[in-house]
C-alpha cells in the first residue's frame, strides 16, 4: 500500500514554486513603473444602477495548483451569485502575473499576503497576516486595487519533523529544538545562511547556526519531503499546505516566535471593477468564502489535486457545496 | 568577471568540505561510478549484440528510451526507494539520498552512447575479414577479440567519450540531491541571487574544465587504440610506423597491416 504512493508522490513531482516564501528574493523595482496611469476609464459610467451590479469579471491566477484552485473557488461563489465570470488561470509567477493585472487584463487575483507584499516592502513583512494584508493594501492603493478579506489558512514557510521524530523527542513548537538540535539531520535550503527567513529564524530559536548535520535541498521540494520521510534528513523546511504532510503525516511545528511571513490568502480586486458593482455584497460573498479556507483544508485539497490528480474546477465545487457555500 | 577571479584565489575555497578540491574529487567519483557501472552492463551487451546481430532492435531502443528521461527525473524517481531500502539493506540514509539516486541517473544516462556505438562499432567491422577469420579457422571468440573488437576500439572508445562528457556535465544536477560534486558551486549560488554569480559561473568553468581535460585524455586514448592502418592520415607528417611500401601514408579504410 505503501509503495505505490510513494512513487506517486515521486513522479508527480509537484514543486510550489513561489508558494511559500522566499524572503528577499522578489525586485520590488519592477513593479512600480507599469500600469498605474491607467485611469478607471468607467468611473463616471458606473452610477450603479441595479441591474449593471453584476459586471462580467475576468479571475487570473499563478501558474500553480493552489493559486488555480483558489481562484475557481472565488470563480465559482461569483458565478453562483449571478455573475458571468471569466478565467484567465495560470498567468505565470507573482513577476509576470502583477504587470498583466497593473495593465488591466484581469480583475481579480488571489494573493499571498506577505510574499505579495515582499513584492513591494521586504521590510514590511510581518507574521501577522492581517498587518500584512494592510500593509499590502497600503502599496496597492496607488495601483487603484483593493484587497479583500483575509483567509484564516495560509501557505507560510512551515518546519516539519517525522511523528516519530515528534514524538521521541516531544517536539511540537520551534522553541522545542534547541534543546535536541546536535541529535538531528537538518534539511535546510543552500541560500539558508544568507537568508534572515531561515538562518536567522532559527538563530532566534537558538540554534546554533550551521547545523552540525546538514543536508541542502530545495525548500517545499519534492526531494526534501522524501528525504524527510526516507530518513535522510530528520527536519524539513516545507510548505505549510504541502500534501506532503498529509499523506506521511509529517508534525509541524509551531512557529512560535513568529518568525515565518504570514501568508494568508486574500483576493486582489481592481478598483474600476469594484465600481461597476455593489461592493459590500460583492465582498461579502468572496470573504465568506476565504474564512471557510483553513490552513488544514488548503491542504486536504491540495491532496486532491496534486497526488490524487482530480480536477482544480470539481475540487472546487465539491469543496464549496460541503461548506455551504454554493447550494 | 573580476569576482570570478577573486573566487579562485580565495584560499577558503580551497579548504574544506566545500573546498574546490573535495568537489572536484566528490564529482570524479560519483561520474566515474555511473560510467564503470554503465561500461558494465552496455559493453557486453553491446558485443554480443553486435557479434551476433541477434536483438539490436530492443537492445537499442531500450537504451533510447534512458535517453529520452531527463536525468534530473532519473534521480528523484528512485529517491524513494533508494531511502527506503537503506534500513534493509543496511547502508546510511544519507548515501540513499546523496549517493545512490544520482549514481542510478548517471548509469542511465551513460548506457544509450556505450552500448550504441559498441554495437555500431563492430557493425563496421568489414564482413570480409569476419568470413576469413572462420576460413582460418578461428573460433567466435577469437573472431571477436582478435578481429572485431579491435577493429571497432576506436568506435567504442568514441561512444565512451561522448558517455563521459555527458555524465560529467550532467552529475553537476546532483546538487538537487543535497549531493556533493561541482554542481554545488552552481546551485548554492543560484540560491543566492545577485551574489551568487561568481560561484555559478565559477562551477560553470570548473565542470567545462573538468570535462575538456577529461575528453583530451580520452582522445589521446582512442589514438592510441585505433589500428595503425585505420589512423587518420595527418596532412604535416605521416604516421611514424605506417609500414607502407614507399612511404606513403596508408589510405583509410585499407586492410594492409
Amino acid at each position: 500500500m505503501r509503495t505505490p504512493r510513494v512513487l506517486a508522490f515521486a513522479t508527480t513531482l509537484v514543486v510550489l514554486l513561489g508558494a511559500c516564501s522566499s524572503g528577499g528574493g522578489s525586485s520590488p523595482s519592477a513593479a512600480s513603473s507599469t500600469g498605474a496611469s491607467r485611469a478607471p476609464a468607467s468611473a463616471e459610467a458606473s452610477a450603479p444602477a441595479s441591474q449593471a451590479a453584476k459586471a462580467p469579471i475576468r479571475i487570473g491566477s499563478d501558474d500553480f495548483y493552489e493559486s488555480k484552485l483558489m481562484a475557481e473557488i472565488y470563480g465559482q461563489v461569483l458565478e453562483a451569485n449571478g455573475y458571468t465570470v471569466e478565467r484567465k488561470l495560470g498567468l505565470g509567477t507573482r513577476e509576470q502575473r502583477i504587470p498583466i493585472m497593473n495593465a488591466g487584463q484581469v480583475d481579480l487575483v488571489p494573493e499571498y499576503v506577505g510574499s505579495g507584499l515582499g513584492f513591494y516592502d521586504t521590510t514590511k513583512i510581518s507574521g501577522d497576516g492581517a498587518k500584512n494584508a494592510a500593509a499590502l493594501q497600503t502599496a496597492l492603493t496607488a495601483k487603484q486595487q483593493t484587497v479583500l478579506g483575509i483567509s484564516p489558512g495560509q501557505d507560510s514557510n512551515a518546519f516539519v519533523v517525522r511523528k516519530d521524530t515528534a514524538d521521541t523527542l516531544h517536539l511540537t513548537k520551534m522553541s522545542d529544538l534547541a534543546a535536541v538540535q546536535t541529535q538531528l539531520t537538518w534539511g535546510l535550503p543552500s541560500n539558508c545562511d544568507a537568508n534572515p527567513l531561515c538562518s536567522g529564524a532559527l538563530k532566534l530559536y537558538g540554534i546554533t547556526y550551521p547545523p552540525a548535520k546538514r543536508s541542502a535541498l530545495g525548500a517545499g521540494g519534492v526531494p526534501m519531503a522524501t528525504a524527510l520521510q526516507g530518513k535522510a534528513i530528520d527536519l524539513a523546511e516545507l510548505c505549510s499546505t504541502q500534501p506532503a504532510i498529509v499523506q506521511f503525516g509529517f508534525v509541524q511545528l509551531t512557529d512560535d516566535k513568529a518568525t515565518q511571513p504570514a501568508e494568508n490568502i486574500a483576493p486582489i480586486v481592481r478598483d474600476d471593477y469594484l465600481a461597476k458593482v455593489d461592493k459590500a455584497s460583492f465582498q461579502a460573498l468572496l470573504d465568506a468564502a476565504s474564512a471557510k479556507m483553513t490552513t488544514e483544508e488548503l491542504t486536504k485539497l491540495g491532496v486532491e489535486i496534486a497526488v490524487n490528480n482530480k480536477d482544480v474546477v470539481e475540487v472546487a465545487k465539491t469543496w464549496l457545496a460541503a461548506q455551504g457555500l454554493v447550494k | 568577471m573580476s569576482d570570478v577571479i577573486a573566487f579562485f584565489l580565495d584560499p577558503a575555497n580551497w579548504q574544506g568540505t566545500s573546498g574546490i578540491p573535495n568537489r572536484l574529487l566528490e564529482h570524479l567519483v560519483i561520474s566515474g561510478a555511473g560510467i564503470l557501472a554503465a561500461t558494465l552492463i552496455a559493453l557486453p551487451i553491446g558485443l554480443y549484440v553486435g557479434h551476433t546481430g541477434r536483438g539490436a532492435g530492443i537492445a537499442i531502443n531500450l537504451a533510447n528510451i534512458g535517453r529520452a528521461i531527463p536525468s534530473y527525473a532519473m534521480m528523484v524517481i528512485p529517491l524513494p526507494f533508494t531511502l527506503l531500502l537503506a534500513p534493509v539493506i543496511g547502508y546510511p540514509p544519507d548515501f540513499g539520498l546523496k549517493f545512490l539516486p544520482i549514481f542510478l541517473a548517471m548509469t542511465f544516462l551513460a548506457i544509450p552512447p556505450l552500448l550504441v556505438s559498441t554495437y555500431a562499432g563492430l557493425r563496421s567491422v568489414d564482413r570480409e575479414l569476419i568470413e576469413a577469420g572462420r576460413g582460418m579457422g578461428l573460433r567466435e571468440r577469437q573472431i571477436l577479440a582478435r578481429i572485431e573488437i579491435p577493429l571497432a576500439s576506436s568506435i567504442i572508445v568514441g561512444g565512451f567519450r561522448t558517455a563521459t562528457l555527458q555524465v560529467i556535465a550532467t552529475a553537476t544536477i546532483g546538487a538537487i540531491l543535497a549531493g556533493g560534486g561541482l554542481g554545488r558551486f552552481i546551485f548554492d549560488g543560484l540560491s543566492q541571487g545577485q551574489s551568487g554569480y561568481p560561484s555559478i559561473y565559477a562551477g560553470a568553468i570548473l565542470v567545462s574544465g573538468l570535462a575538456i581535460v577529461v575528453d583530451l585524455i580520452l582522445s589521446v586514448v582512442q589514438q592510441r587504440l585505433t589500428p595503425r592502418a585505420l589512423r587518420k592520415p595527418r596532412v604535416s607528417r605521416p604516421p611514424r610506423g605506417a609500414r607502407s611500401t614507399d612511404g606513403s601514408p596508408v589510405p583509410e579504410g585499407s586492410t594492409a597491416r
